[in-house]
């Protein structure tokens, strides 16, 4: 038998999403198992060629998930010059169309870099994506939240090691529902999975959303090759993910995600991307998030 | 006395003061570290980077070039390759190179010593012959212009010490960032530490990343020279003797330049002899059979030089008679009558190629990385190249959030460079040995293998392709 941890029977999936609405707050806090599961990752957690490697290989791709979501939302004011109506873009000869979007970029730094966004990360584990939003030169600063002591240890001796993210980042040990302020860009990164009551968290990392910002999630499709890739091959197999990592009955369908965020008046799912590991290559984009890993970006409108 | 206590310990804060902080320390002021701080600031991703430049040597000719050009052409020039030049248009450079001095060629032929073998190649715009130093001026002059477009009120955050030396490097004991010390006392602290120091690099020694390599037991001897009169065509000619190639390469109007590859005992009896016995033997280098040159070369170790130009004109016009003068237009390159004053001199050949070009906030660009036998004139172009892949890796690696000392930015850039570099290195390797051998049946094989790819056209495109990097 290859599978080490019991898949847990009970209730999973939109069932747990459903659940959790009757259930007390200080249960978005994270099983004890998996806390203690994390504490042991802290050591090697920033050693970008050790067990953690993987996941610092993912942090790219939400890196480039969330900078593509950002920057797209800055509009270009058709009154000037650089706006070009996007169908349009493509029929230009190439040099003018690289110096439009050229300039065009150019324009979307300013207006970023005027944002000085303020940014949340739930279940910020090491801090790897932490560090990556706050070497962003439009983010101001980045509060981090999780629940692992030990993990939170590695993260704030870490983030000493770099002027800009000693001076960005807090790092606070305490559940999402304790966190009392809102932000304009809130991560929850490879979270849901690892959580008892998912919908509980949801409910408060949306509430942490500043109206016109955003919410930026990942997780996992509760399906066969979501078990085949990130249990069975990953951990067992080849072991590039540490054993005990995932459970699978802990995962979350994309379609579920989506119907019940669309539920919530004011909120507004922009994006769902699928992404895969490529051995030798990284993690790509792949599908539209229906099956495997997936993204997500939610916005308030509201 | 507390007051005195007070400024005793003041002065003593002043003496530990902490090293300057920067995003990325380049330590040489050549093509590359020149090209690198150029686009660097170029970049709209890169350009908030704070840098620092540090060269051994003083830039003066260098920052004074544009202004004030000097009359002769120096002896340090390299072929650029159209990717080379568009690499250095897109960074802004280029429109400050002192076109009036430079010079494309789109012909090139390769002949050997020990056969009427020839191979030669058209093609518009093989590569662009460009004096290093106005490669380095142009950018130097890109990095003033950008200079002086930054906004007020903000650094532009790009700093150039010359003469100023690397005495060592250490280690940041809290975070392990590299701390650089230097011959005028001060010491900065880098994020990312570029070698961009050239075959000695103290930069790699630092990282210790190895190098591996070997010298070829050849020294090339270069030589900028006056040609009878402008050629029609601009080509580059290169004859492979058992000793090495010897390559003229075309220079504005009648100015050529020239690289002798030769053992290191008839490079220094070259850069030595007189200025008119030198340009005869040049001359019979293109034209005579290897056991001629043989026979000079005998001449010049036993310094019995008498009356040997006026024996090498009588053989060269005994050799020539055969030809028409179209013919002789043909297959061999104008004649050399003058080499300029004091622009003689050698260096040692070597093949080096480091293990990798990253460490933990270490990245080796240029020479630093590898060196290479001149024969393909690819070394400068594989140090663009690299520029270039750093430049973008680096780009990624903000747009990522990461810290660009860190592997995971920097991997990429030398996956980018390393096999295409290896290969370049390989194969100009196995090209000198080939033509350092004087085995009948491998003249023969080799003659018959130049002629034959004399034949293929497509072959030929191909190759062309490789050498002008598309």
């Amino acid at each position: 038998m290859i599978i080490t941890r019991p898949i847990r029977v009970g209730c999973s999936g939109i069932a747990r999403l459903v659940s959790a609405k009757r259930l007390h707050s200080h249960l978005t806090s994270s099983s004890s198992d998996e806390l203690s599961h994390f504490n042991e990752l802290a050591k090697t957690w920033w050693d970008v060629s050790g067990p953690q490697r993987i996941l610092h290989k993912m942090n790219l791709l939400r890196m480039d998930f969330i900078q593509e979501m950002l920057r797209s939302y800055v509009p270009i004011p058709p009154e000037t010059d650089i706006y070009v109506p996007g169908y349009s873009l493509d029929l230009l000869p190439s040099e003018i169309s690289q110096q439009i979007v050229h300039e065009q970029e150019t324009y979307r730094d300013e207006q970023l870099k005027q944002a000085n966004l303020r940014a949340l990360d739930i279940g910020c584990g090491g801090g790897i994506l932490t560090e990556s939003l706050a070497r962003l030169n439009y983010i101001k600063s980045v509060v981090g939240v999780d629940l692992s002591p030990g993990v939170l240890e590695a993260a704030s001796f870490h983030k000493l090691l770099d002027p800009i993210t000693e001076r960005k980042i807090t790092y606070e040990l305490k559940p999402v529902d304790q966190v009392q302020e809102k932000y304009d860009v809130v991560t929850m990164m490879e979270m849901l999975e690892h959580v008892d009551y998912p919908a509980e968290v949801l409910i408060q990392a949306l509430d942490k959303v500043e109206v016109g910002g955003w919410l930026f999630l990942s997780t996992i499709n509760r399906d066969l090759i979501s078990y085949f890739t990130t249990i069975l091959v990953a951990e067992h197999l080849i072991g590039i993910v540490p054993k005990g990592t995932h459970s699978f009955d802990k995962y979350i369908n994309s379609k579920e995600l989506v119907d019940w965020i669309g539920k919530r008046p004011g909120f507004e799912v922009v994006s769902v991307r699928g992404c895969m590991y490529v051995p030798f290559k990284g993690w790509v984009f792949c599908g539209d998030g229906t099956t495997g890993n997936y993204l997500a970006a939610v916005r308030r409108l509201s | 006395m507390s007051m005195i206590f007070r400024r005793a310990l003041a002065s003593v804060s002043t003496k530990s003061v902490e090293p300057k902080v920067v995003d990325v320390l380049i330590v040489g002021g050549g093509p590359a570290g020149l090209t690198l701080s150029a686009a660097l600031k170029n970049s709209r991703i890169t350009r908030d980077l704070n840098i620092q430049l540090v060269e051994g040597f003083k830039l003066d000719g260098v920052k004074s070039f544009y202004e004030e050009t000097p009359e002769l052409l120096t002896n340090r020039v390299s072929s650029l390759t159209p990717q080379s030049v568009e690499f250095l248009q897109r960074i802004g450079a280029w429109k400050f190179i002192r076109q009036e001095r430079v010079q494309p060629y789109d012909g090139m032929v390769v002949t050997e010593g020990l056969s009427d073998a020839r191979l030669s190649f058209d093609h518009p715009e093989i590569a662009t012959m460009c004096e290093n130093v106005n490669l380095q001026s142009s950018l130097y002059q890109r990095i003033k212009e950008l200079e002086s477009q930054t906004a007020e009120g903000e650094a532009f955050g790009l700093d150039i010490k010359d003469d100023t030396k690397v005495t060592s490097i250490t280690k940041d004991e809290s975070n392990d960032w590299p701390i650089v010390h230097l011959s005028n006392g001060e010491s900065i602290k880098t994020r990312l530490l570029v070698g961009a120091d050239g075959f000695n690099s103290p930069v790699r020694k630092f990282s210790g990343i190895e190098s591996r390599g070997w010298f070829y037991n050849r020294f090339g001897t270069v030589a900028t020279v006056k040609l009878e009169y402008a050629p029609f065509v601009s080509c580059a000619w290169q004859r492979f003797l058992p000793t090495g190639p010897i390559a003229l390469l075309p220079m504005p109007d009648d100015n050529a330049t020239m690289v002798w590859s030769t053992t290191p005992e008839l490079s220094e009896l070259l850069t030595k002899v007189e200025p008119e016995l030198f340009v005869s033997l040049a001359n019979a280098a293109f034209l005579l059979n290897n056991v001629d040159m043989e026979y000079y070369y005998q001449c010049l170790r036993k310094d019995e030089t008498e009356g040997l130009v006026d024996d090498i004109q009588w053989r060269i016009d005994h050799m020539t008679q055969k030809f028409t003068e179209e013919e002789l237009d043909e297959k061999f390159p104008v004649k050399i009558i003058s080499v300029q004053d004091k622009s003689r001199a050698r260096f040692p050949l070597r093949l080096s190629h480091a293990d990798t070009y990253v460490a933990d906030r270490i990245a080796l660009v240029g020479d630093a990385a590898h060196t290479t036998h001149p024969l393909a004139g690819q070394g400068l172009n594989m140090g663009q190249g690299d520029v270039q892949a750093l430049v973008n890796a680096l780009e990624q690696g903000i747009t990522r959030g990461l810290d660009i000392g860190n592997l995971l930015v920097l991997e990429p850039f030398w996956a980018d460079r390393y096999p295409e570099n290896n290969l370049l290195l390989g194969v100009v390797d196995k090209l000198h040995k080939l033509y350092a051998c004087t085995s009948e049946p491998i003249v023969a094989l080799r003659s018959f293998g130049l002629n034959a790819v004399n034949q293929l056209t497509l072959l030929k495109d191909f190759m062309i392709g490789h050498v002008s990097g598309k």
